[in-house]
Parts: structure tokens; sequence; C-alpha cells
């Protein structure tokens, strides 16, 4: 079992591999022989990011961690410009950040190359919304492939560059969560020479104002290019090696699966032992290829569409179904559910329905069962980290405002605050929102409010952001909250990476796959702009960290408080690897006196309540040795034991 | 002989090596010459929370998620997560299971119940119709050298379950490929104890 970034780069043609959708993206990327791959990490597409920072100096490839999905996609951008073969990615949401740059540069098309993967999350598993890009795509004008398994999404990687190439136009790898977190067995192909001897590849960008400026006069020649464009990729798309048809080729029914559904359509048809159906894989969800969807309609009396999410290749066969006259019956979204992510008990569900036969298993039975077994089964949400200086800095701030406040949050690890016992995030938008929002809140809390109504009904605003979504997007909130004279109070939560994706770094870490850049540290950043209070605290030091805090509620204006202390997780990985060891605590079982302090406002999960004895206990082997709890115990229970833990 | 379609659902609390388990059997199959698909949890839900893996292999496998009712084997690294999933497993199914619970934050604070392991058992037994392999696979973790071996140990009592595709042997020689060299030795002690640990429960 070699390591996966090793076979990611392994010069073995013809070796099969278990590897995760995501890094099979990247080895598809690879043999393409990319250039230049900048993205800003977010679930699930960040381990396709994460395996390219790791072998892209070997395979001379330049990559980078962007602040955010908008700044990544011009980077690639301007390479595939350039000649290059460039690829962003980004999850979903990630798109609406790039959005701009996107819907205004698509008439312009590429050079080299050009591959947006988005991949997004059904269910939201790790996000804020459900959203398709395949809609994106439509809306653009910009051809999505979506892979079935993860050697597919490898190969499609590959094929996608070449599209790209081919039109001159950008191209969009849709995956979701259970390709990009899919493993599967991955065939390796050739890898190009230049990958092989690490040579990083240069472009030529030559200049032509009328492509590359988007004044009107120029933009409005691009919207007729692209039509013209994308209804050649429909073309294109009749012949293309990700779509298919399969299945009794004298069957009255059929059903169409695009992407991933084709997984769910397969293990489905199998379990229901259904044979004299025709399949139409599709791997090109936007657009369909019509000549391709004619060969597969010819003699069939009724159809059914499996699609995760949008009805988009409905609305696309429907369409072209009306224009054509044809009157069969087509279902889709009227026996396949439109919300959350596709399974195969979803698939089997609708085609049985579709087939009028019964389905496999009784799931009554299996629902009614399973239910009563919940009824015992315990909610277990995640939770911060044992040790996460974050579940301090919320203390601290929670201490601080008397637990008064108004605590709008961001995206990141500490949203995870919203839980009790911290209950400490009252809202949550978007990457960067919580800045812009704290100022709204403020405008609207206390509005006209004359001087001394606002000192005795002021309602304190504390917002909590991220050191990698500060840089995201919270720069401009923030300037934008000063220059307005907003009244409140900014935590950076700054554990100096970006945790929630997997440790990534960003400028508040100044550390870059390749070594150090440079490093931007947030109470700078604050000071230029101008904020009224800065000062930086360590949030494993709580009295210290609630005295600033207070502090800086007390200045009228925008205060920034960094409250720095290393991601907990981050950095007990690193002391495992390096075999080191650190403190862990006990509980004084003379001194507890049961005040459940430490559960009911701390709530580190380290510690748990010992029914028998109504005392506080540490699970040693959670326990992460910050001495938070230590801290806040009015009675001084926790202690530190000598010998530490590996 | 090669089987057609083989289900393992692997749960646990975020931290537990979830993933990592799951990953020593997914090449176990695929040096076993299967066809594999595998699914996990990343990014938020690791933290601390339920984590669910699947693991499938054989010559018909599609999707990376294990169907409901569909499961040949829950392998449990904490009791109550096994008891999460158990709509995945097929009637006649296996529960192998670490009963060492890890108490939720909200059980801590009375806001919800942590149940006995007798009424989880009896759920598995009667309702289920499935068989439950339970032992404190923390205890032997920690008796071989290291608790972080708990995966190991539950990897090992896997392994000799009836009808189990995959043979023991080399199992554990993807353990021993996959875990860092000073780690070796505890690691095959906490396979031969969850070996052990299963054959004196199924009486082989």
């Amino acid at each position: 079992m070699a390591k996966v970034t090793d076979m990611v780069l392994w010069d073995k043609p013809g070796e099969k591999v278990l590897l995760l959708g995501n890094q099979a993206i990247a080895r598809g990327a690879l043999e393409a022989n990319i250039a230049v791959y900048a993205a800003y990490p977010g679930t699930p597409s960040s381990e396709l990011t994460d395996t390219m920072a790791i072998v892209a100096k070997k395979a001379g490839v330049y990559m980078e961690y962007s602040t955010n999905e908008k700044v990544a996609f011009e980077t690639a951008l301007a390479a595939a410009w350039s000649g290059l073969r460039a690829m962003t990615a980004m999850k979903h949401v990630g798109l609406n950040v790039a959005a701009d740059t996107f819907l205004s540069s698509v008439g312009m098309g590429v050079e080299g190359g050009f591959v947006i993967m988005v991949a997004d999350d059904p269910s939201m598993w790790s996000s804020q919304n459900e959203q398709d890009t395949r809609v994106y795509g439509k809306f653009a004008n910009v051809p999505v492939l979506e892979p079935s398994s993860p050697h597919e999404a490898k190969e499609m990687t590959e094929y996608a560059f070449e599209l790209s190439e081919k039109f001159k136009h950008f191209v969009i790898l849709r995956t979701t969560t259970r390709t990009s977190h899919a493993r599967g067995d991955v065939v390796l192909g050739e890898l190009p020479e230049e990958i092989k001897q690490g040579k990083r590849k240069f472009g030529k960008f030559n200049k032509d104002p009328n492509r590359f400026v988007d004044v009107p006069a120029n933009a409005r020649k691009f919207h007729p290019i692209i039509l013209e464009k994308i209804e050649k990729i429909r073309e294109e798309f009749n012949n293309m090696p990700f779509n298919w048809i399969e299945g009794d080729e004298s069957a009255k029914v059929g059903i169409i699966a695009p992407g991933l559904a084709y997984a769910y359509v397969k293990e489905a048809l199998h379990w229901l032992g259904v044979e004299n159906v025709k399949v139409l894989k599709l791997g090109t969800p936007f657009p369909v290829p019509y000549g391709l969807l004619e060969k597969f309609m010819d003699g069939l009396e009724k159809v059914l569409i499996v699609e995760e999410l949008e009805p988009v290749v409905e609305e696309q066969v429907k369409t072209w179904a009306y224009d054509r006259g044809l009157r069969i019956p087509i279902h889709g979204k009227d026996l396949v559910p439109r919300v959350y992510e596709m399974t195969t008990r979803r698939a089997v569900t609708a085609i049985a329905k579709f087939l009028g036969i019964d389905v496999p298993l009784d799931y009554g039975e299996l629902d009614a069962k399973y239910n009563k077994a919940l009824e015992i089964v315990p909610p277990r949400p995640p939770s911060l980290c044992p040790a996460c200086p974050h579940r301090n800095s919320f203390y601290a701030i929670k201490k601080a405002t008397r637990a008064r406040g108004i605590y709008p949050s961001d995206i990141g690890c500490y949203t995870l605050g919203l839980l009790p016992p911290l209950n400490a995030v009252d809202t949550t938008v978007a990457m960067g929102g919580s800045i812009g929002i704290a100022h709204g809140l403020e405008i609207a809390q206390h509005g006209s409010m004359s001087e001394e109504q606002r000192k005795k009904e002021k309602k304190i605003i504390v917002a909590t952001i991220g050191d990698s979504t500060f840089y995201h997007t919270g720069l401009p909130a923030l300037a934008n909250a000063i220059y307005n004279r907003s009244n409140i109070l900014i935590v950076v939560l700054d554990n100096l990476v970006t945790a929630m994706t997997g440790d990534q770094p960003n400028p508040s870490t100044g550390q870059t796959p390749h070594g150090m850049g440079k490093r931007i540290p947030i109470e700078d950043v604050a000071k230029a702009m101008g904020a009224d209070f800065v000062e930086v605290v360590d949030p494993y030091d709580t009295k210290k960290t609630y005295e600033v805090m207070k502090k800086a509620l007390e200045v009228e204006g925008v205060s920034v408080v960094v409250s720095r202390q290393v991601c907990a997780l981050y950095k007990i990985g690193q002391m495992r690897r390096r075999g080191e060891k650190w403190p862990i605590y006990y509980v004084d079982e003379d001194a507890c006196t049961g005040c459940k302090v430490c559960i009911n406002a701390y709530g580190c999960p380290a510690i748990y309540w010992d029914e028998e004895r109504k005392q506080a206990r540490i699970e040693p082997s959670m326990c992460w040795g910050c001495g938070g709890c230590a801290q806040i115990c009015p009675f001084g229970a926790f202690k530190p034991v000598e010998e530490g833990e590996e | 002989m090669k089987v057609k379609e083989y289900n393992i659902v692997i749960a646990g609390v975020g931290g537990q090596g979830v993933l990592t388990a799951a990953n020593i059997l997914g090449w176990a199959a695929l040096h076993a010459g299967y066809k594999v698909r595998m699914g996990e949890v990343h990014g938020m839900s690791q933290r601390f929370g339920s984590v669910v893996s699947y693991v499938r292999f054989g010559e018909e496998v599609y999707g990376s998620m294990v169907p409901e009712g569909k499961g040949d084997v829950i392998l449990g690294f904490e009791p109550v997560e096994a008891l999460r999933y158990i709509n995945h497993l097929r009637q006649g199914g296996m529960v192998v299971v670490n009963t060492k619970p890890i108490v939720p934050v909200q059980v801590s604070m009375g806001k919800a119940r942590y149940p006995e392991i007798d009424e989880i058992k009896k759920i598995v037994e009667e309702d289920f119709k499935a068989k439950w392999i339970g032992f404190n696979a923390e205890e032997l973790a920690i008796k071989a050298g290291h608790v972080v071996t708990t995966n190991t140990v539950l990897i090992g009592a896997l392994t000799q379950i009836p009808e189990f595709p995959l043979d023991a042997e080399h199992v554990r020689e993807v353990i021993r490929l996959s875990v860092p060299p000073k780690a070796v030795d505890i690691n095959m002690k906490a396979f031969d104890l969850g070996i052990e640990a299963a054959k004196e429960i199924l009486g082989l």
C-alpha cells in the first residue's frame, strides 16, 4: 500500500490502484499535462487541491492555494489564455464566488485547455446549501462533464482538457460528494514526458484587446459566439467516449442516467433483475446530445430520467421531445426526488414504480424497525475538538458579553460554536458574511437611537470569522464596516490553518506548498484599514482573552481582536507524527463539586459526567492538554497528570 | 470462490480511525482481485461526530454507498454508532462491535440518554435478526500496546466471521505495510487479540 501521492505520480501505466475520486482527477490532470492549478479548498473538492499541492513541484506544475475561488479562477484562466492547460477547483458554493469572472469571461474563451472542477454536495454533508452546478453550466452555456466512477473521473479529466482546447471554450467537470469521496479501482495511464521530468511549462499571452476587454462593444459579440460553440459541442457529444446506449435494443422502455446516477441505475436494475430496458448513460448532462437521444428514443414507449437534484437533463429531453412532436411519457422528478442525494433505494423505488413491479425489499418494515432503533440512539453532531482554541474564544466572548450579545459567525469549524453548550453562533450565511451581517445588524438594531437610548438598550454585536475566511471575503466587509463607522466587535479566530477542509495554509499561515510565502498578519491589516481597536490574544489564556474582549467592547467603532492559537487537531497530528507527548488532565475527585460548569458552559468532548459519583471526568484518550478546563473550573478540580500521552 | 458482492459498513466517531480501517479493507479487496467501491465522510462531519464509511467489493459493485438492507456486516467502533446505521444491514447479517462507549456531550449535559449495551444488542438480535459479536476492543488495544490500535483489533475480529471473503493473513499483510514501521508489532498483536476475541465469541 503505497502513499497515495506517490501513486498519483507513478510512472506505471496499466497499474491498478485504489484512489479517491478527487485523487483520480488529479492524476487525470497530470496525464493531460496540466501546467497551472489554482484553487481555494472547499469540501468535497479539497483533496484534489491537496493532492496537486503535494505532487505539483515534482511534476513541474504551478500550484497555489488562492485566497478565494474568484482569484483562483482568474489565475487559472489567465494561464489558459496564455496557451497552457490550467485547472481550478471549488465546491458548488465556491462557483458563486467565482461567478462574476466566470460569466463575464466565458465569451472570451481560452487557448490552452481550461477545466473548472466543481464538487456539488447533495444532502449537504458539509455545506450551507444544495445547489446544482449543472444549472450554472446551462446558464453560462458551458459544457458539463459528470463522471460515474473514480476511474471515469480520471479519464474524463483528460478528455475535458482536450475538449476545451478543441473548442477554445470552458469545460466544467462536475462531481458530487459521492464521486469526490468515493474510492475505487483506477487504472493508471501514461504520463507525459514533461510531467515525468518535472519541467515547468511557460505560456505566451498574445494581446488581443478586442477579445480580452469586455467593454460593451466587444462583449456584444461574445454571446452569439458562446451559443454557436455550445451547439457544436452538443454535436460533438453524440460521439464522445463517456456517452453510450446499452441494454436490450428491442426494449420498449428506457432509462436515462447522467453522471453518478448511472451507478445507482445499474445497481438497481441488477437488484431488480430487470433486463428488457435500454439505458442511455450520459457523461454530459449539459448539453444533451440530440443525435444520441434520437437513436436512444427510437422505438421506446416510455422513458425515465434518473438524476440527482434539479431536472436539468429532464427539461432538455422534454423540450427536445416536444419540438420533435414525440408524445411518449417522459418521467423524471415525478418519480425521483428533487432534494437530497441519490441512493440505490431511491433508484430502485423509482424504477420499480416506473416499470410497475415490486421493490425487492419491504422498506416500510425496515423503516419501522429502524425508527424504533433510533429512539434509543442519542444524537452525536460534530463538535469542536478537544483543546480547540475556538472553544476558549467563544467562552470568553460569552462571558464578556454576559451571553446577551448577537453573534454573527462564518463558514468554518467554528460554525460548530452554534451547538450547546456554547450557543455562540446566531447567524451563518456564506464565506465572509459574518462581518457584513454584523454591520447590518448594528444599523438595524440601533438605527436612529439617541445617545442616551443607545447607552441603555445597546445590543452588543460580536462577529466571529476564521483566518482563511477573513482573507477569502472578510476583507471588503471589514473595509465597509470601518468606512461606514460601524460599532461592532470582530473576533478573528486565527488558528493559522484552513482547518475544516484539511489544514491548508493561507496568508495568515504564510506557508505555501513550496515553502514560505509572505505571511500577512491579520492585526496589521486591521490596523492599516483603520480599525478603532486592534489586539492579539492567546485563547489558551482564557482570563486574558476575556479581559481583552471586555476592553474591546467598550470601544466605540470597529474593534478587531485576533484570537491566535494553532488548530489543536493540526498540532496534535504533528506531535503524534514526531512521537511527542503532551500533558493530559484529570479530575481531582476531592475538589470536584459537581457544579457542571465544565459540561454546561464549556463543553469539551473529553469531559464526561460520572453519573454514579456525580462528578466530571476526563477521558484520557481524548484529552489534548490545552488546560482550558483547569482555567474555567471555579474549584480548581482539573489538574495535569505528570506523565504525558504519546 | 469469488463473491458477487460483499458490503461492509464501518461506523464510529470522528477520530477513531474509521477511514483508515476502510482503506485497509479496500486495499485487501483490491489485492484479492475484486472490483472495489468505497464511500467515506470528510470535512465537518469528521469532528467527533458520527462517521460512517462503506467498503464494497465483488464482481458487480457500482455505487460507493452500501444500500439500506444490503450490508453483510456492520463494523462498529462504538456501540450506538453501530446501531445508528443498522438500517444498512441485511437480514441475518453480522454486527462486530467495540462495546466501549464514547458518550456524546449531549448525554453529559443531561439532554439525551445513552442506552445500555444490552438494549442495543437486543434490537440487533431480535429486530434485525443479526448476530452480535460485541467485546471491549479498546481494552484489547491497550493490552496490545496502544489505544489507537482499536481499529486493528476490530479488523482482526472481522476476518473471523463466517463467510468473510478476504483471507485474514492477506488483511494482516496490508496492515503491516500501511502502519508506520515502529507500530507494526503492536498492530500485529492487536490483530491477533481481535482474532482470538471473535473466535471465542463464535465458539471456533
